[in-house]
């Protein structure tokens, strides 16, 4: 395995691996702006066996595992001659309708993956700004740079991190720099936070907390509430929720968020317990 | 009946109004899931097929990159 140095790197492997493809299969949907911050990090590394390029991104003390393959019987080989799959603690994810995944399932199974989580995609469509207001006497503010500390321990406190891709210390700093997370203080201690991403007219939550002392309180109601009406231009709204949580999925439910089809599968190797 | 590219974005995605963008994808109208939804479909109602190394991001911007996808795939169009 070498270490990615540029994000063309990246996406030359992929074309590669797409390149008279009779059946590409592939877990990665990468972001330019995502790559080059794994890249400056030294946290992303590639091998590219035949034509199947494969990508490992270091997170804390495990590594998420990508492949594009030309086709099902491409990746199964690889798969075989990945010595890293089997010696280091390793999540990979399969995103997508159920049926169209049984495939994939059978060959990450048979590379010794079992599966460890699942998620499930919701979204809300039509106006933020269409939710009935409710007098709820709590604060909410951006996050600053200062933050990001007890942001990060709320995160880890709430979130399984094999499972749920919690940001690393400095993707938080950065997202607190770029508004994008809201949060409540009570007591001069971080009570809640609503951290989101929005492109065009499109927005995902991509977690949203609070911390144990402070439920029941409003503020996760607060959160979400301002948050819907701060981006009245959105037209999409998503965010991925644990499949068996039905009690956050109540919770979305009732802001107009519904299942739309897509799920997430995280599957582990046999070094995570 | 032959659907337009409009018709399949707007049974992808109901929610937006792709004639008015120009960049689908800054505009958040389309996400990597929707690019598959969506080769599917427009292979499905062209009887193409459109080749995995043309599924990038610049040809699926607007309405014009798309149809000189189609062309380029094969459609009649």
């Amino acid at each position: 395995m070498s270490p990615v140095k540029t994000v063309g790197e990246v996406f030359d492997a992929i074309q590669q691996a797409k390149a008279g493809a009779s059946d590409f299969r592939t877990n990665f949907f990468p972001v330019s702006a995502k790559l080059q911050g794994w890249i400056d990090h030294g946290e992303l590394v590639s091998d590219v066996l035949e034509k199947t390029a494969f990508f490992f991104r270091r997170d804390r003390d495990f590594r998420h595992f990508y492949f594009c393959a030309p086709s099902l019987p491409a990746l199964q080989d690889s798969l075989a001659a990945i010595s890293a799959l089997k010696t280091e603690r390793i999540v990979t994810d399969l995103i997508g309708n159920e049926t169209a995944l049984a495939e994939l399932f059978a060959s990450l199974e048979n590379a010794g993956f079992r599966r460890y989580l699942k998620l499930q995609r919701m979204a809300r469509t039509g106006p933020g700004d269409a939710l009935n207001s409710e007098a709820v006497d709590v604060q909410v503010g951006f996050a600053e740079k200062s933050d990001s500390q007890a942001i990060s321990r709320l995160l880890e406190n709430i979130f399984d991190h094999f499972g749920e891709q919690i940001p690393a210390l400095y993707e938080v700093e950065e997202a607190a720099a770029n508004r994008q997370i809201l949060i409540v203080n009570r007591d001069g201690l971080l009570a809640g936070l609503l951290f989101f991403e929005t492109q065009g007219f499109a927005s995902a939550v991509r977690f949203w907390a609070v911390g144990k002392r402070f439920h029941a309180a409003g503020i996760g109601s607060a959160l979400m509430r301002h948050y819907l009406r701060a981006h009245s231009e959105v037209r999409r709204f998503t965010l991925w929720v644990k499949a068996g949580n039905q009690n956050a999925i109540q919770k979305y439910g009732h802001y107009g968020y519904a299942a739309d089809g897509l799920v997430d599968h995280v599957l582990a190797n046999e070094m995570i317990r | 009946m032959m659907k337009t590219t409009t018709e399949i974005l707007k049974e992808i995605r109901p929610e937006f109004d792709f004639s008015a963008s120009n960049d689908f994808l800054a505009d958040g109208m389309l996400d990597s899931f929707d690019m598959v939804t969506l080769v599917a479909a427009l292979d499905k109602n062209y009887g193409i097929s459109i080749r995995g190394t043309d599924i990038l991001p610049e040809n699926f911007q607007n309405l014009q990159t798309i149809e000189t996808l189609l062309r380029n795939s094969g459609a009649k169009i």
